[in-house]
C-alpha cells in the first residue's frame, strides 16, 4: 500500500496487482488520489514542481476544449467508421448518370485540395481529406475513380520527393510531411498504362454519340458512359480533360526529373497540353453547372470547390486531425475550383519558364535567370524543380563541374578546367559556397533574405582563406601581376571574382528589402546610401576583372598593337550599366537628404533611439563582414549632411543616369531583359528630374505639397511624386 | 483593410506642417495607466485578449508572462473600466538580454487615443531601465496600425517571416535597438 498525503487528507492508494512490479517499482491505482487533488485545485492553478515551471505549463493542453483536444472535433473517429456511416460509397449512386457527376465533383475537388496543398497547408487537411484516397483498395470496382485516385496519389508523391530531395527550408517543410498517409498504393506506379486505358473506354464512349445514326448500329456493342443520351458528349469531354491533365501533369513531373534538363523538351510538349486540358476544363463549366446533381443553377460567379457547383462526396477535413499533432489543425479554407485552376496554370507556365531555360555555363547568366524567375513569384513546387535542375550531384545542372563554372566566372579561358589548383581544399570550400549560393536562391524571398545575409561573412571569410592557400602554394609571386605564371593568374583571377560575387550577394541582399516592405520611406536614404557604397564596389570589381582577363587574353597574341589598344580603350558595357545605376543611387540618396534637411520630412524621430541605431540594425550583416571596409554611420553622415536642393539642381545624377541609359540602349539592342532594365531606370529618372524640379520650384511656396514615393517603374529604385494634399 | 490610396498618403510626408500625430496621446483623455498588480488583473487581461486576438491562449500562457514579469505589464482603465493592456517578457537572447512584446490589446472604440503608444512606452522604458539591449515583437505584415505605431516608436522591420501564422500571412519581426556607447565604438 502506498500513502499519499493532499492537504489534510491521508489517501491510501491500492497497489494494482495485475501489472507486475519492477525491481524498484509498484503500479498503483491513483485514480482516488486525482480525484481528491481535483477538490484540492481550483481552476486555474497548477502544481510546481522541479521540471514543470510556468514555461512547461504554457504547453498545457486543456482536455475537452475543441480548441485544444483533437480527440473531440473529428465527425468520425475514424476512416473505418466514415465508410461504415456511408461517408463514401461505391458507387457514389446506381444511377449512372448522378454516379458520373459525382465523380467529376471529387476530381474538382481534389483539384482544389491539391493546389491549397501546394499553397502551403498539409497534405492531411487537403488531398488527403478525400476517403476514397485514403483507401485505396475499396475503389477497385469503380474504374473511373480507382485510376483517377492512383494518379493523385502517384502525382502527390513525386512531388513529395521532389520537394524533399532540395532539402527545403523550416518555414515550407509542411509540404513534405506525410504523417504516415499511404501515399504509395499498390499498383500506382502503373497509374498511367491505367490512365490510358480508361481514356480509350471513354473516348470511344465519345465517338459513338457523336456518330451520325447510320453508323451507330456498328458501335452499338459500345455501352454508354451514363444512361442520359442527350448529356453523354458533355460528360465524356469533362471526365476526359480531367484525365489527360492529369496524364499530361504527371508525365510533366517524371521528364523534369531527367538529368540535365535531359526531358525538357518533352516536358514542354505535356505543359502546353495541360494548359489546354486545363482550358477545356473551364469550357465545360457552364454544362456541369447546369446540369448538376444538387439541382440548382447557381449564379457564375459564385464560389464553389468544383466546377459544377456542388458540394462533393467522400471528403471529411477533421478525418486526419488526430495525424499531425496533440492540437487540432486550424479550419483551413481550400481554394475555389477556379482559383485552382489558375494556380495549375500559373505553375505549368513557371515550369514552362525552367524547361525553356538554355542550361547556360555561364554563372552570370544562371544568377540572372534565377533572379528572373524569382521576380515571377513561383511558388514552392517551381521553385524545388528549378533547383533540381541547377544543382545535381554537386555540379551545375548535374553536368558542369563547379570548378569549371568558377573558372568561366572568373573569365579564365577553359583550358584550366583540369588544373590541379581544384583540389585545394579552399577551392573545394568555395565550390560548396557556389552551389549553396544556388540553393538560396531558389528559396522564398523572406528566407532567401536571412539566408543571404548570413553568406556574406562565409565568402568574406573564404576570400582570405584562398587569399592564404594560395600564398602558400606559390609565394610571394601573387603579388606580381604580371607574372607569366599561369596558377597564379588563375589564383587573381579567382580572388577578384570572389569579391565581385561578394558584392552581387550584398545587392542582392539590400535589394530585396524592397521587395519584402522592410524599408520604411525613412529609412529610405541611408539604404540607397548603401546600395550606392556596394554599388560602386561591385563595378570597381567587375571592371578590374574584365582588364585583367582582357590583359591575358592581349598578352598571348597581339604584343605589337599594346599601344593602339590603350587609346582604344573603353569601359566594358556591364560597367557602364552599373555606372547607371550608381547615378540613379545617389541621386534618391542626395534628393532624399535634401528634402530631410530643408523641410524635415522623412526623419526617424523616435523616444528611444536614433537614426544611428536603425543603421546599426539595418546593414549589420554587411557591417560584420566588412562590407565595404571602412564604411560606418559617420560616412553616410557626412555624405548626406550638407545636400541641398538648390546644389541638386545644378548637379542632377538622375540626368546623367538618364543619359548613360539612353547611349547603352544601342550596345543592348539584342538583349531584351537588359534593353527592359535600362528602360525602367530612364523612367526613374525621367520621373525624379520632373519631382526635383517642383519641389524645387515650388516647395517653399506651397505648404499643401505633398512627397511620397513608389515602386511603380522600377522593383527598388523608387520614383518621386509630387502631389498637393 | 487598408486601400492602396490610404497606404500611400500614409507614407507621403507634407512639405509645409511639421508632424504632430505623435504627441496627440499627451492630450488629457481621463485614462489612466497602473502596472499589473495581482490576481485581481489576471481576468481583466484575459478578458481583453480574448476578445481581440485570434489566438486561443490558456490561463497558463498568461501566468508565465504576469507572474515572472509583473513589471512589464500593464493596463489602461478608462472610467474604471479596462480598455487596453500589454504584455511582455525579457531574458537572455545569443548573449544579449533582449525584452519581447507578447500581447498589445485596446478595444476598438478606444483606439487611436495614444493609449496603444502608451501603454507600450511604459513597457520599453522598463525594458531599457532594466539593462535590456533592444526589445522585439512579430506583427502580421497586414496590421497597418500595428506597424505604424511599432515605426513611430524606432522599430525597424528587421525580417520577414514566410507564413509565420496559421491563417497563412507573413510576420515581421520588428526590433527596437537601444543607444550604447559600444556600438559607436564598433562602427569607427
Amino acid at each position: 500500500m502506498a500513502e499519499e498525503k493532499i492537504g489534510d487528507t491521508d489517501v491510501q492508494i491500492p497497489v494494482n496487482p495485475t501489472i507486475p512490479s519492477g525491481d524498484q517499482s509498484v503500479w498503483a491505482d491513483v485514480s482516488p488520489l486525482l480525484q481528491l487533488a481535483c477538490k484540492d485545485l481550483h481552476d486555474g492553478e497548477l502544481i510546481h514542481g522541479e521540471n514543470f515551471n510556468l514555461f512547461a505549463a504554457m504547453s498545457a493542453l486543456e482536455i475537452m476544449d475543441p480548441k485544444m483536444d483533437s480527440g473531440i472535433v473529428s465527425t468520425y473517429y475514424s476512416v473505418d467508421e466514415a465508410i461504415e456511416k456511408g461517408a463514401a460509397p461505391v458507387p457514389l449512386s446506381f444511377d449512372r448518370t448522378i454516379d458520373i457527376q459525382c465523380t467529376i465533383d471529387i476530381m474538382d475537388h481534389l483539384l482544389a485540395c491539391e493546389a491549397t496543398w501546394h499553397k502551403g497547408h498539409s497534405l492531411a487537411q487537403t488531398v488527403f481529406s478525400c476517403v476514397y484516397l485514403l483507401r485505396p483498395d475499396r475503389t477497385s470496382s469503380h474504374a473511373l475513380l480507382h485510376s483517377y485516385c492512383m494518379v493523385v496519389r502517384a502525382t502527390c508523391n513525386a512531388l513529395v520527393s521532389a520537394v524533399s530531395d532540395v532539402r527545403t527550408n523550416e518555414e515550407e517543410d509542411l509540404f513534405t510531411l506525410t504523417y504516415g498517409l499511404p501515399l504509395k498504393g499498390d499498383g500506382d506506379e502503373k497509374c498511367l498504362s491505367v490512365l490510358h486505358a480508361i481514356d480509350e473506354t471513354i473516348s470511344r464512349q465519345l465517338r459513338a454519340c457523336k456518330a451520325p445514326s447510320t453508323k451507330r448500329r456498328v458501335l452499338e456493342d459500345i455501352e454508354p458512359l451514363q444512361t442520359n443520351p442527350d448529356l453523354e458528349e458533355g460528360f465524356c469531354k469533362a471526365v476526359l480533360c480531367r484525365l489527360r491533365f492529369r496524364k499530361h501533369f504527371y508525365h510533366v513531373l517524371m521528364c523534369m526529373r531527367r538529368p540535365q534538363g535531359k526531358g525538357f523538351e518533352l516536358a514542354r510538349k505535356h505543359i502546353t497540353s495541360c494548359l489546354s486540358e486545363l482550358d477545356s476544363m473551364l469550357k465545360l463549366e457552364e454544362f456541369l453547372r447546369s446540369n448538376n446533381t444538387c439541382g440548382t443553377v447557381r449564379d457564375a460567379t459564385e464560389e464553389a470547390t468544383t466546377a459544377s457547383g456542388c458540394r462533393p462526396i467522400g471528403f471529411d477535413s477533421s478525418l486526419n486531425s488526430r495525424l499531425s499533432a496533440p492540437t487540432p489543425p486550424r479550419a483551413i479554407k481550400l481554394l475555389y475550383w477556379k482559383e485552382a485552376v489558375e494556380y495549375f496554370k500559373k505553375l505549368l507556365n513557371d515550369l514552362q519558364v525552367i524547361c525553356s531555360y538554355t542550361l547556360d555555363p555561364v554563372l552570370e547568366v544562371v544568377l540572372r535567370f534565377v533572379v528572373g524567375f524569382q521576380k515571377l513569384h513561383p511558388d514552392l513546387v517551381a521553385r524545388a524543380y528549378l533547383q533540381l535542375l541547377l544543382v545535381q550531384d554537386g555540379k551545375l545542372y548535374g553536368r558542369d563541374p563547379v570548378f569549371a563554372v568558377i573558372g568561366k566566372a572568373s573569365l579564365l579561358p577553359d583550358v584550366i578546367k583540369n588544373h590541379d589548383l581544384q583540389k585545394n581544399e579552399a577551392v573545394v570550400q568555395l565550390g560548396q559556397l557556389v552551389t549553396n549560393l544556388l540553393r538560396i536562391l531558389c528559396t522564398n524571398a523572406a528566407w532567401q533574405r536571412r539566408k543571404l545575409g548570413k553568406i556574406l561573412q562565409e565568402w568574406r571569410i573564404i576570400h582570405v582563406q584562398l587569399e592564404m592557400a594560395f600564398k602558400k602554394e606559390f609565394g610571394d609571386t601573387l603579388s606580381t601581376s604580371n607574372d607569366e605564371n599561369v596558377a597564379v593568374k588563375i589564383c587573381n583571377q579567382i580572388l577578384i571574382w570572389v569579391e565581385e560575387q561578394t558584392y552581387w550577394i550584398a545587392t542582392r541582399f539590400l535589394t530585396l528589402g524592397f521587395e519584402l516592405e522592410l524599408y520604411s520611406p525613412s529609412d529610405y536614404c541611408m539604404v540607397y546610401w548603401y546600395i550606392y557604397v556596394i554599388l560602386i564596389k561591385l563595378a570597381e570589381k567587375t571592371h578590374v576583372k574584365m582588364m585583367r582577363s582582357n590583359d591575358n587574353g592581349r598578352r598571348k597574341g597581339k604584343k605589337k598593337r599594346d599601344s593602339k589598344d590603350a587609346k582604344d580603350y573603353q569601359i566594358p558595357p556591364a560597367v557602364v550599366l552599373f555606372q547607371c545605376q550608381i547615378y540613379l543611387a545617389e541621386g534618391l540618396v542626395m534628393m532624399l537628404a535634401a528634402l530631410r534637411n530643408e523641410y524635415n520630412v522623412f526623419q526617424s524621430l523616435g523616444p528611444f533611439n536614433t537614426e544611428h541605431e536603425r543603421f546599426l540594425q539595418h546593414f549589420e550583416l554587411l557591417q560584420k563582414a566588412c562590407l565595404p571596409d571602412h564604411i560606418s554611420y559617420f560616412s553616410f553622415k557626412e555624405t548626406t549632411n550638407h545636400a541641398r536642393l538648390s546644389t541638386l539642381s545644378m548637379y542632377n545624377c538622375f540626368k546623367d543616369a538618364q543619359r548613360i541609359a539612353k547611349e547603352l540602349r544601342i550596345t543592348y539592342s539584342n538583349d531584351p531583359e537588359k534593353l527592359n532594365e535600362l528602360r525602367r531606370i530612364e523612367q526613374v529618372a525621367e520621373h525624379n528630374v520632373v519631382a526635383l524640379n517642383l519641389v524645387c520650384r515650388l516647395g517653399t511656396l506651397d505648404p499643401s505639397l505633398k512627397i511620397y514615393f513608389e515602386f511603380s517603374h522600377h522593383p527598388y529604385f523608387a520614383s518621386a511624386v509630387v502631389k498637393r494634399s | 483593410m487598408e486601400t492602396e490610396k490610404n497606404k500611400k498618403d500614409d507614407e507621403a510626408e507634407g512639405l509645409g506642417l511639421p508632424r504632430i500625430e505623435a504627441k496627440r496621446y499627451l492630450q488629457g483623455s481621463g485614462v489612466e495607466y497602473v502596472s499589473y498588480g495581482g490576481e485581481h488583473h489576471l481576468p481583466l487581461i484575459m478578458n481583453l485578449v480574448d476578445q481581440e486576438l485570434s489566438e486561443p491562449y490558456s490561463i497558463f500562457t498568461y501566468r508565465y508572462f504576469v507572474y515572472l514579469w509583473p513589471q512589464l505589464s500593464f493596463l489602461a482603465f478608462h472610467e474604471g473600466k479596462c480598455v487596453g493592456t500589454v504584455v511582455c517578457k525579457m531574458g537572455e537572447h545569443q548573449n544579449t538580454l533582449r525584452g519581447y512584446i507578447a500581447m498589445l490589446v485596446v478595444l476598438k472604440p478606444y483606439r487611436g487615443r495614444g493609449i496603444a503608444t502608451e501603454l507600450v512606452t511604459r513597457a520599453i522604458r522598463v525594458m531599457m531601465e532594466s539593462g535590456c539591449e533592444e526589445v522585439t515583437l512579430e506583427a502580421e505584415v497586414t496590421n497597418k496600425g500595428a506597424l505604424a505605431l511599432y515605426g513611430r516608436l524606432g522599430f525597424i522591420r528587421a525580417k520577414r517571416l514566410f507564413r509565420y501564422y496559421l491563417n497563412g500571412v507573413d510576420a515581421f519581426r520588428l526590433k527596437l535597438l537601444f543607444p550604447v556607447q559600444r556600438h559607436t565604438n564598433i562602427s569607427r
